[in-house]
């Protein structure tokens, strides 16, 4: 009962503030998440989090009294002497080690931005011929409504062009974990995530497939990406068929060109 | 009385529970109807529609995908000489997937009643499901690892080649044998140090089992079987499993943030040699292989998984020792080489590729051997064959078609290879800078320079475009520490101290002026 009644003060109030939004962070993107949060972005987050907090407690004039009376206390108190020199070594030679570790020469890998789905170009040659991107579909879309049952033979053609060809770096699952995916960067696309196919109008997927890594633009990294240039492999008919597999399998709807057709209404990337 | 019945009610269920609860899995009634709907939206693809295992990707694929018909797994519980697995066995392996082969675990896809319907589905393939396992693994009481069982396992390993037969003197798989399955496909003695490519754990307790059981349809015999002359008891396959689960190189597990090679400056005279001491003091970085799909010839059946990269450097030089796990020495020419090696042994190889220009920006030269405006080097070496020795060569590239050789010594560039037990590990060296700026990579102290490593394993048919790859890593040249860093820690410290010193003045003065 005496602690529930003690008053924390307001420096310490504003410290376990601090760490508690640190351990927030890491339990959310650590575990819940699963995915280790970068240091880069947790720095970045935190110095608003410490930014927000501070103005917070320095709202009002007493409450920046309050919070800095230990610090006050601290310096101008004579009975605290020895503990004020302590501190005063202390914080000197803390800060300077800090100096001392972030000057020391990065072995850290440079921040690669790149462009996940770049803007498609207007148009792309590809098996000899031109394509309108803007104005392409995918020739066998209609047979989902008038003929169903070559349509479903259409995704099965398209399931075997993705076990045959696709699945060492998509997967099985089409969750970008195929057997290669760790040894690559960039990671395969996950076709599961509602980020990528399902904001995705099907010219988009034609022209990925048939230019590859290659054909991106130099803000997506052409360099890095380890997708095969498919019309050197494919033909455009199985292209086509693989692309009915690859929203059959994870339930997604293309984005189509009418808008409201497809039920979708996200931003373009 | 009322009371003393329901309480015996009460423990009857609940002693029924506790002995429902372990095998509560088989317990649950399995609907191979459901099982065989799950099949064909799952499975179908690799297995396929007759479950031989012969989908589109079975050339591809190395292991291929099972074929339910013959009704043989990999890992099972049961007794050595039934055929037949456990349930839990087969859940396993869906549930959790095949560590190093293309089956994913498929926990997050599938609930455990489908995964269950599909077993009940999936026996049917072998008639498995009119049969019920007789017998089970004897695991008797488990030997807890400790140094004592680890050596007395390794005696064990090697004793009369018991397990270095196949797996090596040090456990890297290193063959002396050609093996084949059933099937007569080929199949590789597993790479022991490697326990993150075993198809069920490294846990002793599923080393024990594969030892005891063996692994049906390959050679990997049970050594529990009474009638076999290297028999092990109970006793002794606990040694042997702690052994084997010591034998775990956690120095070559992919670590994903780890991108960068640390180059480490050295004032000793840079070693030559692949086992010199002084390499041991550079920080290792491992990589993963990735089979090169993207030019034809493609190719999809590596055997070289990972490879380890080392760097340090003088005034004059980058040395550079790649490591990397290699079951089979392939030397052309060699007769034992060729009796493990596939049809037509080429030599191992490996290349270590770098921008000719270090990038300013952020464009690097396209992965697979650069591209027409940003050409490569490759540090080139391979094994050599009986006609010639290794030989170390400066290879140019401005895509793969362009790839030309050039001799290595006028640029300063020199290497040597050593292969033991299942590791080849090879020294590259080459001068830091040459006075040839368009043709040769320019290396400086301090920069990130882009690298990544190419190999190729002469037995498994990799030659020319048939190899494995890396994506782009990093090299940076640098030592720890730094001079200038000192110098502005210290004028932190100071001017931090001369303000408290300041401001405890400012509060005497206050002080004192207040008493006055």
């Amino acid at each position: 009962m005496m602690l529930l009644k003690m008053k924390i003060p307001a420096l310490l109030r504003l410290v376990l503030t601090l760490v508690g939004f640190w351990g927030a962070f890491r339990i959310v993107f650590d575990v819940i998440l699963g995915e280790l949060i970068p240091a880069s972005l947790l720095t970045m987050y935190m110095f608003f989090v410490a930014a927000g907090v501070f103005m917070v407690f320095t709202f009002t004039e007493k409450g920046t009294r309050e919070l800095l009376a230990p610090i006050k206390a601290l310096v101008e108190d004579p009975t605290k002497k020895m503990l004020r020199n302590i501190v005063f070594v202390i914080v000197p030679l803390a800060l300077g080690a800090v100096i001392w570790q972030v000057s020391m020469p990065s072995f850290e890998a440079p921040v690669e931005l790149r462009s996940i789905h770049p803007a498609p170009p207007s148009s792309v040659k590809v098996f000899g011929k031109r394509f309108d991107l803007r104005t392409l579909k995918n020739p066998y879309r209609v047979l989902e409504k008038e003929d169903p049952e070559q349509f479903s033979e259409l995704v099965a053609e398209g399931a075997k062009v993705y076990i045959a060809n696709c699945q060492y770096c998509h997967g099985d699952k089409l969750d970008g974990a195929g057997p290669y995916a760790q040894g690559l960067n960039p990671t395969p696309i996950n076709f599961q995530d509602i980020g990528t196919i399902a904001q995705l109008q099907e010219s988009f997927l034609f022209w990925r497939i048939a230019t590859g890594g290659p054909g991106l633009p130099s803000e997506a990294a052409p360099w890095l990406s380890s997708m095969p240039v498919w019309q050197n492999f494919l033909t455009e008919e199985e292209i086509w068929q693989v692309i009915l597999f690859l929203y059959d399998y994870t339930g997604h709807r293309p984005r189509s060109f009418e808008s409201g057709e497809s039920g979708e209404s996200g931003e373009g990337h | 009385m009322f009371a003393a019945r329901t309480l015996f009610a009460f423990s009857c269920l609940v002693l029924l529970a506790l002995i429902m609860l372990p095998s509560g899995a088989q317990a649950q009634s399995a609907d191979a109807d459901n099982g065989e709907v799950v099949y064909f939206e799952r499975c179908v693809g690799c297995h396929g529609d007759e479950g031989d295992g012969l989908g589109p990707a079975a050339e591809r694929l190395n292991p291929p995908p099972r074929d339910f018909t013959l009704g043989q797994y990999k890992f099972k519980t049961t007794g050595f000489d039934d055929i037949v697995p456990n349930d839990v066995d087969l859940i396993r392996m869906i549930r959790d997937g095949m560590p190093g082969t293309a089956m994913p675990g498929w926990s997050d896809v599938l609930s455990d009643q489908e995964i269950l319907d599909l077993v009940a589905y999936i026996k049917i393939f072998a008639a498995l499901d009119e049969e019920t396992p007789s017998d089970q693994v004897d695991y008797g009481s488990q030997i807890a690892t400790s140094p004592e069982s680890i050596a007395k396992g390794r005696e064990l390993f090697l004793q009369d080649d018991r397990c270095a037969e196949c797996h090596g003197q040090e456990g890297r798989g290193d063959a002396i044998k050609k093996l084949k399955d059933d099937n007569g496909e080929r199949t590789w003695p597993r790479n022991l140090t490697k326990p993150w490519t075993f198809r069920a754990s490294n846990a002793p307790k599923d080393i024990f089992s594969r030892i005891s059981v063996g692994i049906p349809g390959t050679q990997m015999p049970s050594f529990a079987d009474p009638v076999s002359k290297k028999k092990l008891t109970i006793e002794e396959r606990w040694h042997v499993a702690n052994y084997v689960a010591s034998l775990a190189e956690t120095k070559k597990v992919v670590a994903p943030e780890k991108t960068v090679i640390k180059a480490l400056k050295v004032s000793d005279a840079l070693p030559t040699s692949p086992e010199d001491a002084l390499w041991q003091t550079a920080e290792s970085a491992t990589f993963f292989l990735v089979p090169q799909i993207i030019a034809e010839q493609r190719f999809f059946m590596p055997s070289n998984d990972t490879v380890t990269v080392r760097a340090l450097f003088d005034d004059e030089t980058l040395a550079l020792l790649v490591e990397w796990d290699d079951r089979t020495k392939s030397i052309p020419g060699d007769a034992k080489a060729e009796s493990i090696a596939n049809a037509e042994m080429s030599e191992d190889a490996i290349a270590v590729q770098f921008p000719v220009t270090i990038p300013s920006g952020m464009e690097k030269p396209y992965f697979l051997m650069g591209d027409a405006a940003n050409p490569v080097n490759l540090w080139h070496w391979s094994s050599g064959s009986t006609e010639a020795p290794e030989t170390v060569s400066l290879m140019d590239a401005s895509g793969a078609e362009t790839l030309a050789a050039r001799e290595a010594a006028p640029a300063g560039m020199a290497g040597e290879g050593v292969y033991r037990d299942g590791t080849w590990r090879v020294v590259l060296r080459r001068a830091l800078t040459t006075g040839d700026a368009e043709n040769d990579t320019q290396f400086a102290e301090g920069t990130l320079i882009p690298v990544s490593i190419f190999a190729w394993d002469g037995s498994n048919s990799e030659v020319g475009s048939k190899h494995t790859l890396t994506t782009w890593y990093w090299l940076r040249l640098g030592a720890p520490g730094g001079g200038s860093s000192y110098i502005a820690a210290i004028i932190v410290a100071l001017s931090v101290g001369a303000l408290e010193l300041w401001w405890l003045y400012s509060v005497r003065r206050r002080r004192v002026a207040g008493q006055t």
